[in-house]
């Protein structure tokens, strides 16, 4: 088929906004179900869990003392690192080039993929991020009997021994687009679609969209004063200095945004000395 | 055969039954968890999605760095052609020999798909030149050809086996071999850096988004360590076995030229640490929001830090001070102070590590191997060991015992 | 031609065998075995893919009838959407939908009680066995002796308390709602006009985090964020919702209602607001003499300036409301605490809260509450419909006893603590199997399992005396209107809660047991509810529950006086038991407090839920409140080593 334009002019990017997120969870359900996740019968063991959306629970226990503390529920998928150009360097996220068998790339919407069955399982990925946002099948992925009904067909089951990860729900793209296309709708940036994430979030804290876009409400929101990127000091940095140092050293440059007004959360994404 | 195996233990002393006993109960031991591990999966360790690597890791970088006295020796033997090292040459193929096959043991063991291990090759991360975009992929290439140089290399010990030798086309063969090692050497050297470099720091060095390993001179430290470690490595394996077989396997003054050499670079690799950590201080943990000694905490806190440079301090004085280093005593405990430094280099690497929170709001974390880990990082050592013994006992590794022997017989 | 002898047959022989392993590496063909090996070594499963389509659906087995999208590939379900939010047991639909322990046809019990085991028998031996009983117990003069639990107010609630009371029986109950709280403390529940409030003071009510109707009150959120209305949060337990109030008033663990008296106590007597509810004069006096702000300052640890600010912005504004009913899905609160928080309302005549009844739903029964029934009273057949009294009760243990003499329906889809201890369990259907006015079911039945109305009429079919009242057909229950009617007027009730009055204050400065044991609701567990499916379990933070370890939360410098660290064992003993747990530090907490994760230690409820943690309510105070007949059980005094 011969698609008049197919260069992809979208960059998907994401904005968490902390000030009307309730901490239900709904994020995650609709994730798990979404992306198929492995079920256990005891899934306690938090750092081996697979999942691709974290709910953390974030508190400034550190920083102060009751009642003046705070808590906040703090939904952490692939943070679809950027990267920056360095001395002349490509841009890549930190996990993309580390990987020895090409499992993982950089799509040219900015999303970045991962190949469940090219994986070797090395964890070099994982290694390499930041964001603990990549997840290893440490045991076979299981679905329990009639469980298996509820599976979508769109995202594979992954292998034990492969790395997983959140990619923004990029099938729900490839969804969208082949109903355009059944609808004689070629263009490639004809269709946006909305993440299982995004559209299960009740108080609409999660926006979804098109970065290169300068009049999304994802645009708007990423250069908003409330915007902060996750444990990513340099956004605090003035423009020249952050410019500066980004020229000088990668960085993750990450494209999901949180959004707070609140100085307590923006706090407890730095580090402080240890007491 | 069975009667064979007898004659072995009949023939040992009690101390070296017992030392068989607990080995071959390690190699079984690894046997039994190696299938758990490859059948199971990787559940069954301690390692998570936080603590991403672990023991076979700590591992493959100690064996890597510790085998890499391998090219250092076979440079300045086959380059230099410093000839006193030639007794010492034979165990030190070996010892590289099997460092790097049980690092591909290791490596193996980690990953969670070991079936696929050839996507590797198959779909290497080239990026855009010729140098790869992953240092995976150059670890898996460099490593895999170094492992076939080195094998090339411990063909002649192979073929000089008393029986063998008597063969005229073996003895040509080894004898050709042993006057073009040369190449080999040469090759092994120029792979060797590169993937001393990268698996022993390029590998973490370039992981950008994580501030405790970003350096990017980590790389080239990871050579210097290789070469000061690795010779102070070679010295004390043959010496070991000497002490055990109570014989002067390697003359006194090969040890001092590799305890010299290994002395030396360790005065650089003091240089280059210091440098390092004075860099992460001011420079890299800055340039990543976070405060260099901050990031010591939790189990593995600045005593590694401090710990590593004691042992390196101790290497210096013992291995470049003459007076010192030509006593037997000084000379050992200078070279194992080296190779220790280079052991806790790594293990700092790794535990302290991924120890470090990478939110504001977690904290340190810690890594306790479970036994399957244990048993296969220890069966691995207790092969290594068995092969070591074997081929002293055996083959003529050693030939520099083999010359007095026949002194003596004459 | 040459004669090929041996030695050139073996060098043939030789050289194939060397082409063909060359020839064979080289296409590639190993590596495509070692792909298959992969595959065939792991097991992978492939979904079964099919055409996609999108149908709806309404739940009407939770009060917020929420409305969803059913994503289908063929006749699988896949996938729970909704434009306009949902609860998280709707969220968890799939999950039930497929859970492989559903009860698939109707169980009888075939060992002993609680023992867990169950043979499957048919319909209609179950439901004749079952309203012969019914029958019989009607047919001897004790047809008060047939009780019912009724989970909430939804539509098969409302059919429950109607068979019930066909029969001829007083004895329906619900599990704690805000709803039935308040309809027994104040004679009508409360119904709160959000969208028209400016400023809310809530005692502890956990307003965002599933308080009332949680799809409600998420848009309720939304609104006020918007409109920037005022919300001022008191609480012991820094949770999401006092996190995103205005003002977060951290108070003494059990004393909000102490803070109720001390501003009440402050506008009557410094600003002369009055109420209009019968007694007041009569308990203003109490109040204004046993709770001057000085003790009131004291029991709250806020101080009496602060007290006074709050109750000035309260006043001040232009319609405030103040909240009571501590707790998301698991509600509390002693009617003196609702009383008196509602009294805040009418001293400011606040226009955001007025008292209303349903006109199908009387919480009239028997026994004021469902722990005072649990604990006093006496039934020969009991209905469990989808509620589960053994784990959410405090007296779950009594009732547990007294199931062991009764006959016990439970109408559930799961096998939870409470149906454990059935004689017969009657599966129900998921919503998404369940046809209503507006929709086809969206998926195919899985099971034998039947819609909760039906199995509730063809029960009511077969009791002759319930028949004439009760719904002929499934269709007939949509005729049914429950309607919002005004309530009587308010009441404060003081001759009932006057001695619970006089003993609050002792009750909080209890030497024997220097702490107190709040409970904290964690996300998507609900009260319990979600413990059996799996998509809940991975959303758990290691805060609460990490590698099987449980985890209570301590205020670090209360930790330090106690002596203990992060990880450490702790042994925490009430008047009523003991539990265990490990201790995690955060400040989030009061000091003096324990807070522990609500929902946990199911005895039974599939494999998934079972084991984890343990449930509070075993050791939580179980002193009854007169008027809601239910224990106020939310903080209880503890002393912990």
């Amino acid at each position: 088929m011969i698609v008049k334009d197919s260069k992809m002019k979208r960059k998907w990017g994401m904005a968490i906004d902390l000030d009307k997120c309730t901490g239900c969870g709904a994020c995650s359900l609709a994730c798990n179900q979404e992306n198929n996740m492995p079920i256990f019968e005891d899934d306690s063991d938090v750092p081996k869990r697979v999942a691709f959306l974290e709910l953390m629970k974030v508190t400034n226990d550190r920083d102060a003392k009751f009642p003046d503390v705070k808590t906040a529920y703090l939904p952490k998928m692939c943070q679809q690192c950027e990267g920056n150009d360095t001395h002349g360097h490509k841009a890549d996220p930190p996990c993309v080039s580390v990987c020895p068998a090409v499992a993982t790339d950089v799509g040219d919407d900015g999303v970045v993929s991962q190949i469940w069955s090219r994986c070797i399982g090395c964890r070099y990925c994982q290694t390499a991020c930041p964001y603990e946002a990549r997840v290893f099948n440490w045991w076979k992925p299981e679905y329990e009997g009639t469980f298996k009904e509820g599976l979508n067909p769109e995202v594979s089951v992954a292998s034990r021994g492969t790395i997983v990860k959140c990619t923004f729900c990029s099938h729900i793209w490839k969804r969208e687009r082949d109903k355009a296309v059944a609808k004689g709708i070629l263009d490639i940036n004809a269709v946006t679609y909305t993440p299982a994430c995004a559209a299960a979030c009740p108080t609409g804290a999660i926006v979804f969209g098109d970065l290169n876009d300068p009049n999304s409400e994802i645009s708007k929101l990423a250069k908003s004063d409330r915007a902060v990127r996750l444990v990513n000091a340099i956004d605090d940095q003035p423009e020249d200095k952050k410019k500066a140092l980004m020229e000088k050293k990668q960085y993750p440059n990450p494209k999901v945004y949180y959004l707070t007004s609140q100085k307590w959360l923006r706090d407890m994404m730095r580090f402080k000395k240890n007491s | 055969m069975v009667q064979f195996i007898k004659n072995i233990f009949q023939e040992s002393s009690k101390n070296m039954r017992i030392t068989l006993y607990v080995l071959i109960t390690l190699v079984v031991l690894f046997a039994i968890f190696a299938i758990q591990i490859l059948f199971w999966g990787l559940g069954y360790t301690d390692m998570n999605n936080n603590f991403t690597w672990g023991a076979w890791i700590i591992g493959d970088l100690g064996l890597v760095a510790l085998g890499g006295g391998a090219f250092t020796t076979g440079y300045l033997l086959y380059i230099f052609r410093v000839d006193k090292l030639r007794p010492i040459i034979n165990s030190t193929v070996l010892l590289g020999f099997m460092c790097y096959l049980f690092t591909f043991v290791f490596l193996l063991f980690d990953l969670g798909q070991p079936l696929r291990c050839w996507f590797g090759f198959a779909y290497p991360n080239w990026g855009k030149g010729v140098y790869p975009a992953s240092m995976l992929t150059e670890v898996f290439f460099c490593l895999s050809i170094y492992f076939c140089i080195l094998c090339v290399e411990l063909i002649p010990t192979i073929l000089e086996h008393k029986v063998l030798i008597k063969n005229k086309v073996i003895a040509t063969i080894a004898h050709y071999m042993h006057v073009l090692m040369w190449t080999m050497a040469a090759a092994g050297t120029f792979l060797s850096f590169f993937h001393q470099g990268s698996l022993g720091g390029g590998m973490w060095g370039v992981l950008y988004g994580r501030p405790v390993w970003y350096s990017p001179h980590f790389f080239f430290m990871a050579v210097v360590a290789a070469i000061a470690g690795g010779t102070s490595f070679m010295t004390m394996m043959p010496y070991i076995a000497g002490k055990v077989m109570k014989k002067e396997v390697v003359p006194m003054e090969t040890y001092q030229i590799l305890t010299k050499v290994s002395g030396i670079v360790f005065v650089g690799y003091f240089i280059f640490r210091v440098y390092d950590v004075y860099t992460a201080i001011v420079k890299y943990a800055p340039m990543n929001f976070r405060d260099y000694f901050d990031m010591w905490g939790g189990y593995y806190g600045i005593w590694m830090l401090v710990l590593e440079f004691i042992l390196i301090i101790s290497a210096i004085f013992f291995l470049v001070q003459k007076k010192y280093r030509e006593q037997e005593k000084f000379m050992v405990i200078g070279a194992t102070s080296g190779i220790l430094a280079i052991v806790t280099s790594k293990l700092s690497v790794l535990l302290h590590g991924f120890s470090v929170p990478n939110f504001p709001w977690k904290g340190f974390t810690a890594y306790m191997p479970t036994i399957q880990e244990w048993a296969i990082t220890f069966g691995c050592f207790a092969c290594m060991i068995l092969i070591y013994m074997i081929f002293a006992k055996w083959f003529p590794l050693f030939p520099h015992l083999e010359h007095e022997e026949h002194e003596a017989h004459h | 031609m040459k004669k090929i002898d041996r030695k050139d047959f073996l060098k043939i022989g030789a050289g194939a065998v060397v082409g063909g392993v060359a020839g064979y590496t080289f296409s590639g063909a190993p590596f495509l075995g070692f792909q298959w090996l992969v595959e065939w070594s792991q097991d992978q499963y492939v979904p079964a893919g099919g055409v996609e389509k999108y149908v709806q659906a309404i739940s009407e087995s939770c009060v917020n009838g929420c409305k969803v999208s059913v994503r289908k590939i063929g006749e699988r379900a896949v996938k729970i959407e909704s434009k306009e939010g949902v609860c998280p047991s709707c969220l968890n639909a799939l999950q039930l939908l497929y859970h492989p322990e559903r009860v698939a046809t109707p169980l009888k019990r075939s060992g002993e009680k609680g023992s867990g085991k169950f043979k499957a028998v048919s319909w209609d031996e179950a439901l004749k066995d079952i309203s012969a009983q019914i029958n019989k117990a009607i047919s001897e003069g004790k047809a008060n002796s047939i009780a019912a639990v009724n989970k909430n107010e939804s539509i098969n609630g409302l059919l429950m308390e109607k068979f019930v009371r066909a029969v001829g029986s007083n004895n329906v109950y619900y599990e704690p709602t805000w709803k039935s709280l308040t309809s027994q403390a104040l004679g009508g529940y409360i119904k709160y006009d959000f969208a028209a409030t400016d400023y809310v003071l809530s005692f502890g009510a956990k307003l965002i985090e599933g308080w009332g109707n949680p799809v409600e009150m998420q848009k309720v959120f939304v609104d006020w964020k918007k409109k920037g209305v005022k919300l001022v949060q008191v609480d012991s337990v820094c949770t999401r919702t006092a996190s995103v109030a205005n003002e977060f008033v951290g108070i003494k663990p059990g004393s909000e209602a102490a803070l109720a008296f001390g501003i009440a106590n402050y506008l009557i007597t410094e600003k002369r607001m009055t109420s209009t509810g019968a007694d007041f004069a009569k308990w203003s006096q109490i109040i204004i003499n046993k709770f001057p702000l000085s003790k009131v300052a004291a029991l709250t640890g806020i101080a009496e300036d602060k007290i006074k600010k709050i109750a000035n912005d309260f006043a001040q504004s232009k319609n405030p409301v103040a909240v009571a009913g501590k707790g998301a899905y698991g509600m509390s609160g002693s009617s003196a605490e609702i009383i008196a928080v509602y009294c805040l309302n009418t001293l400011v005549k606040s226009r955001a809260a007025s008292l209303v009844k349903d006109s199908e739903i009387s919480y009239v029964a028997e026994f004021s509450g469902i722990d005072k029934f649990a604990k006093e009273g006496n039934f020969s057949i009991l209905i469990l419909n989808n509620s589960n009294p053994v784990h959410n009760s405090v007296y779950g243990e009594e009732l547990k006893k007294k199931m062991g003499k009764a006959l016990v329906v439970a109408i559930t889809p799961l096998i939870n603590d409470s149906a454990a201890y059935a004689d017969y369990i009657l599966p129900t259907l998921s919503f998404l199997e369940v046809e209503t006015p507006q929709n086809k079911a969206a998926v195919i039945k899985q099971n034998e399992a039947k819609d909760a109305k039906e199995i509730i009429i063809s029960l009511a079919s077969m009791v002759e005396k319930a028949k004439a009242a009760m719904p002929k057909q499934v269709s007939d229950v949509y005729n049914i209107s429950n309607k919002e009617v005004a309530a009587g007027s308010f009441s404060f009730n003081v001759d009932k809660i006057k001695n619970d009055i006089d003993l609050y204050e002792k009750k909080l400065t209890d030497k024997e047991y220097p702490v107190t044991l709040v409970p904290m609701e964690v996300p998507l567990v609900c009260n319990g509810e979600g413990l059996a499916f799996p998509y809940v379990l991975k959303s758990i933070d290691p805060t609460i529950l990490k590698l099987g370890k449980f985890y209570v939360q301590m205020n670090k410098d209360t930790a330090k006086k106690y002596g203990f660290s992060e990880g450490s064992s702790i042994k925490i003993t009430s008047a009523r038991g003991k539990i265990k747990a490990y201790v995690h530090l955060t400040d989030t907490v009061a000091p003096e407090t324990v807070a522990i994760p609500l929902g946990f230690g199911h005895e039974s409820y599939t494999k998934y839920g079972n084991d984890k943690g343990v449930n509070p309510k075993k050791i939580m105070t179980a002193d009854i409140d007169p008027l809601t007949g239910i224990a106020d059980w939310w903080s209880t005094r503890v002393k912990i080593s």
